[in-house]
């Protein structure tokens, strides 16, 4: 958007439309000189070339702020300045259309100043520097733009009251996450679109390491959440054949280094990764012909290769036993086990759960992914899975097919929905109607803007997403997932009907019938428009805190009595997704059997945390309970969450969260536990998260409960 | 009836390769400078008793999950009526488990020829001398039924560990390796580190616990010995 007095150098120009931004930015001026360069003429193109106002209506508004900047004795005029003084004559006139197009983005001075300053708290993962303040300022801009753009003024509104949360609108531009397959760059080698150099498929391990690596933080940065990588041991494998252990275990230290210390892929972030493992040879992937060094078919397929990728999940699990340098987890990659029928009937898998189990307990990296019976998927971010149907398995025939992406993430705010329906039963559900109605609407808006940047092909910013290897885009945008979140149904069932879910058997019935009801919804507008409209328990790292605070202000004094955690420090936040209370005494067998309830209606993937805090629990009692989880439950997904303190001074990490350290007594220390999906360090956490971290049941308080302990049982 | 001061539905880390629920018995005979349960041995009357048939239902509505029921304390043998509870546990099909400071060997030899409990922990505080013993456990204690106990254990009729919780200052290295070599138990021997967040002797608050990598090493060490 060019401003007016940028236009100097091309003021013969009317209405040229295509200046570079290089060349604008040379001409902003601020000092007098500018002033003496003052042609009103620019005001007019700038109106006739980004509104739809007549001519002689830009001549006059042109005219009126001459006059009134030149009897304002302003001593420095900026283009900016301009640019409001000529939206005020605008609204002046009623032209709210044209002062809309005419807008300027931005961000105030003081703004600008804290930023640079103070760290961003909206996403844990972004460490303070520069990289991340010009992400972050770019962010704000993208999002700005997205609202005002991109979404309906309706869906924009909704965002802005918080009655639904559109995620990372700041990366407007980009699709939400993607899993994948490694086979494709072991097959189309590493030829990204806008890169001057094309490598050919890797033919040594390290190599095809770099390949994935560079590969993921080129996805990351068209992406906004994370990336995942299916059956990484077993795609390994066909490069691993002869490998000492020494070898092998290098290449996991490698690999999990890499992914680690990745803090320079987007604004100084780690790449969101997460490597999905099987101990087995999934079903689907038995008699797939394997692709091997130099991208060729070996003549085998995937099966002859068990060995080489159970050593290789099992090194990568000893580097995570080890931890940093300093022993503290790794807080990237993720690695997810799926825990099959096939699983258990694998040879040595009881020694593969205990040292998983073993890492869980010592290190918490573990997920344990359910799929029971015939399920098979491919999960990632901090919970977000998805499951592969009838085509997804024809497709796994030719794995470098198998690329997912999820469009976008739309949570609705389900406490505002009870407030609003005050407590009559026909308006919740109506209105739940409706909140999912306007997260529909908003993606069919983000749908259509983002498939605009694809029709640009690889000449277009999503070049990478529009790249066509293997005869179709990167991106298939008819495989996407739309994401239907919701945080706080603990509150809705809350407000509704004057108990918390894990108060009484009714209670959690009624959230049940909520989520079936949500469920129901977006399977009809699944059908509606032919997409993939799925429910998916949000992460709500910052929405479930900012929903909290609007309700405050909105519908106060009743939230006052709603939000969790404590109002007088600001660290308020709602209950994320489908979960119980964090503070609920509930035993984690009550915690996964209850929460696991939901699970199989949240089709793109649901977890259970059990909060460790200090314990550290015996691994072949973590596996008793990973095995009759995966046999008693619903359960989709669980992890065990232990809390560090990492000691600055002496560089030793001890368990629990301290406020000095354990081995030391130093006081310069950082707790790290996990946040949502991954873990982090809490000085980067925002308040609602602080809240509730200070609330979670560690399963620990056992004296004195009377009968409060005493959970209910469901279902 | 013994009062039951605490009750933990669910542990993993009480009974190794089990889940078990944790019942919390009040009082003890031993004053152990590093307890972190000792306001359960002072002022068990600040705690709400909870009803065994409460949790029995609990436990229960629990069965497919929980292997076993870990009986602690405070000291659990200093109750005459424990093997009652014990058998009450029994009935209903649950495994016990039953830490002790092996005080009341008497007792250990009753539940154990009964064929009662499943499992006994048992915490050896220090080296077998009386001195050392009495400095760990903060009053002057008699040996005798504690090495009985340890024999009786031996004898291997029943599943059993003992541990030991170290602590700087109390424990040196040296000890571990002779009470390891004492015991030759091999991987029944189990190392603890000391928690200094809240000890009875306040002044254990400023001892730093073992690096847990030389612990486990001694641990490694010490489980050789058989």
């Amino acid at each position: 958007m060019a401003s007016v007095i940028e236009m100097k150098g091309n003021q013969q120009e009317l209405f040229k439309h295509e200046i570079e931004t290089t060349d604008m930015a040379l001409f902003v001026r601020t000092s007098d000189e500018a002033m003496l360069g003052w042609d009103r003429q620019r005001i007019v193109d700038a109106l006739m070339r980004e509104t739809y106002v007549d001519f002689d209506t830009a001549k006059e508004v042109a005219r009126e702020v001459e006059d009134l900047i030149a009897t304002s004795k302003i001593k420095m005029i900026t283009s900016p300045l301009i640019r409001e003084l000529v939206d005020t004559k605008l609204v002046e006139r009623g032209l709210e259309q044209a002062r809309k197009m005419h807008t300027r983005l931005g961000m105030p001075l003081y703004d600008v100043d804290q930023l640079i300053l103070h760290p961003n708290k909206e996403n844990a993962n972004v460490p303070h520097g520069p990289e991340a303040t010009n992400l972050t300022l770019a962010e704000r801009i993208k999002k700005e733009y997205a609202l005002l753009t991109v979404f309906s003024q309706e869906i924009a509104d909704a965002h802005m009251r918080g009655d639904i949360h559109l995620h990372d609108l700041g990366f407007i531009d980009r699709p939400y996450c993607s899993g994948q397959s490694l086979e494709y760059i072991k097959r189309f080698g590493l030829s990204l679109p806008n890169s001057i150099a094309m490598a050919k498929p890797a033919k040594h391990p390290e190599v095809l390491l770099a390949h994935m690596v560079k590969f993921a933080a080129a996805l990351q940065s068209h992406f906004a959440g994370a990336i995942g990588w299916d059956s990484i041991n077993l795609f390994f494998a066909p490069y691993l054949v002869g490998m000492s252990d020494q070898e092998m275990e290098q290449l996991a230290q490698m690999m999990i280094f890499e992914f680690s210390q990745q803090a320079v892929a987007r604004g100084g972030q780690a790449i969101f990764t997460d490597l999905n493992l099987y101990w087995e040879i999934p079903k689907h992937f038995e008699n797939v012909p394997a692709i091997g060094p130099g991208g060729e078919f070996t003549g085998k397929t995937y099966s002859d290769y068990l060995e080489e990728s159970q050593r290789f999940a099992k090194a990568l699990f000893d580097v995570y036993q080890e931890g940093d340098g300093s022993g503290r987890p790794f807080f990237f990659p993720k690695p997810l086990v799926h825990i099959t029928e096939k699983f258990f009937q694998t040879p040595g898998h009881t020694d593969f759960l205990y040292h998983i189990c073993d890492v869980a307990s010592e290190k918490g990296n573990t997920y344990f992914v359910f799929d029971r019976g015939e399920t098979a998927k491919i999960s990632e971010c901090c919970r977000l899975s998805f499951k592969l149907d009838q085509t997804d398995l024809e497709d796994a025939k030719h794995p470098w097919k198998m690329r997912y992406c999820a469009l976008q993430n739309v949570t609705l705010n389900l406490p505002r929905i009870a407030y609003l329906a005050k407590g009559d039963d026909a308006k919740l559900f109506s209105k739940t109607a409706e909140f999912i109605e306007m997260a529909v609407k908003a993606h069919l808006e983000k749908k259509l803007f983002i498939e605009k940047l694809l029709s640009l092909g690889e000449k277009g910013p999503l070049a990478l997403l529009a790249m066509e290897r293997d005869g179709s885009p990167y991106l298939r945008m008819g495989r996407a997932s739309f994401l239907v979140g919701m945080v706080g149904l603990n509150e809705l069932v809350q407000i509704h009907t004057g108990q918390e879910m894990h108060q009484s058997k009714q209670a959690f019935k009624f959230g049940l019938k909520v989520i079936a009801h949500m469920k129901l919804l977006v399977d009809r507008f699944s059908q509606r428009y032919g997409m993939r409209f799925v429910l998916e328990q949000t992460p709500a790292e910052s929405t479930a805190y900012r929903f909290a605070k609007l309700d405050l202000k909105f519908h106060s004094p009743k939230s006052g009595h709603i939000v969790k955690g404590d109002i007088s420090k600001g660290e308020v936040y709602y209950t994320n997704s489908t979960y119980l209370n964090n503070s609920a005494v509930l035993n984690p067998i009550e915690r996964v059997r209850q929460e696991g309830l939901f699970h199989p209606l949240i089709e793109a993937g649901a977890l259970t945390h059990i909060w460790l805090g200090e314990a550290r629990p015996s691994k072949s009692s973590l596996a008793n309970f990973v095995v009759k989880t995966f046999q008693l439950t619903q359960n989709d997904q669980i992890a065990f969450s232990p809390e560090f303190t990492a000691c600055n001074r002496c560089h030793r990490t001890s368990r629990g969260l301290r406020s000095s350290c354990a081995y030391c007594g130093a006081e310069d220390v950082e707790g790290i536990t996990r946040i949502t999906g991954y873990f982090t360090k809490l000085s980067s956490w925002n308040k609602g998260k602080l809240g509730e971290l200070r609330d979670r049941y560690r399963n620990q308080a056992f004296f004195a409960q009377k009968n409060e302990g005493m959970a209910v049982e469901a279902g | 009836m013994i009062e039951i001061k605490g009750f933990l539905e669910t542990s993993f880390s009480d009974w190794r390769g089990k889940i078990c629920s944790v019942l919390f018995l009040p009082r003890c005979n031993f004053r152990c400078p590093y307890c972190h349960n000792h306001s359960l041995v002072f002022h068990p009357e600040q705690y709400a008793t909870f009803s065994l048939e409460d949790i029995l239902a609990r436990l229960r509505s629990l069965r497919d999950w929980i292997d076993g029921v870990c009986l602690t304390g405070g000291e659990p043998t200093l109750h005459a009526d424990l093997p009652l509870l014990v058998r009450k546990i029994k009935r209903h099909g649950f495994s016990v488990k039953l830490d002790t400071n092996g005080s009341n060997p008497a007792m250990l030899e009753e539940l154990i020829e009964g064929g009662e409990t499943d499992f006994i922990s048992m915490d050896v505080k220090a080296p077998l001398e009386p001195f050392r013993y009495s400095r760990s456990t903060g009053l002057p204690v008699n040996l005798k039924p504690i090495l009985d106990s340890i024999e009786i254990l031996k004898k291997g009729k029943v599943e059993y560990e003992f541990r030991m919780t170290v602590v700087p200052g109390l424990h040196g290295e040296e000890d571990i390796r002779t009470l390891g070599g004492r015991l030759r138990v091999g991987q029944r021997f189990i190392l603890q580190n000391f928690n200094p967040e809240n000890p009875l002797d306040p002044s254990l608050r400023n001892i730093f616990p073992y690096d847990p990598k030389a612990l486990k090493k001694i641990e490694k060490e010490v489980q050789e010995m058989m």
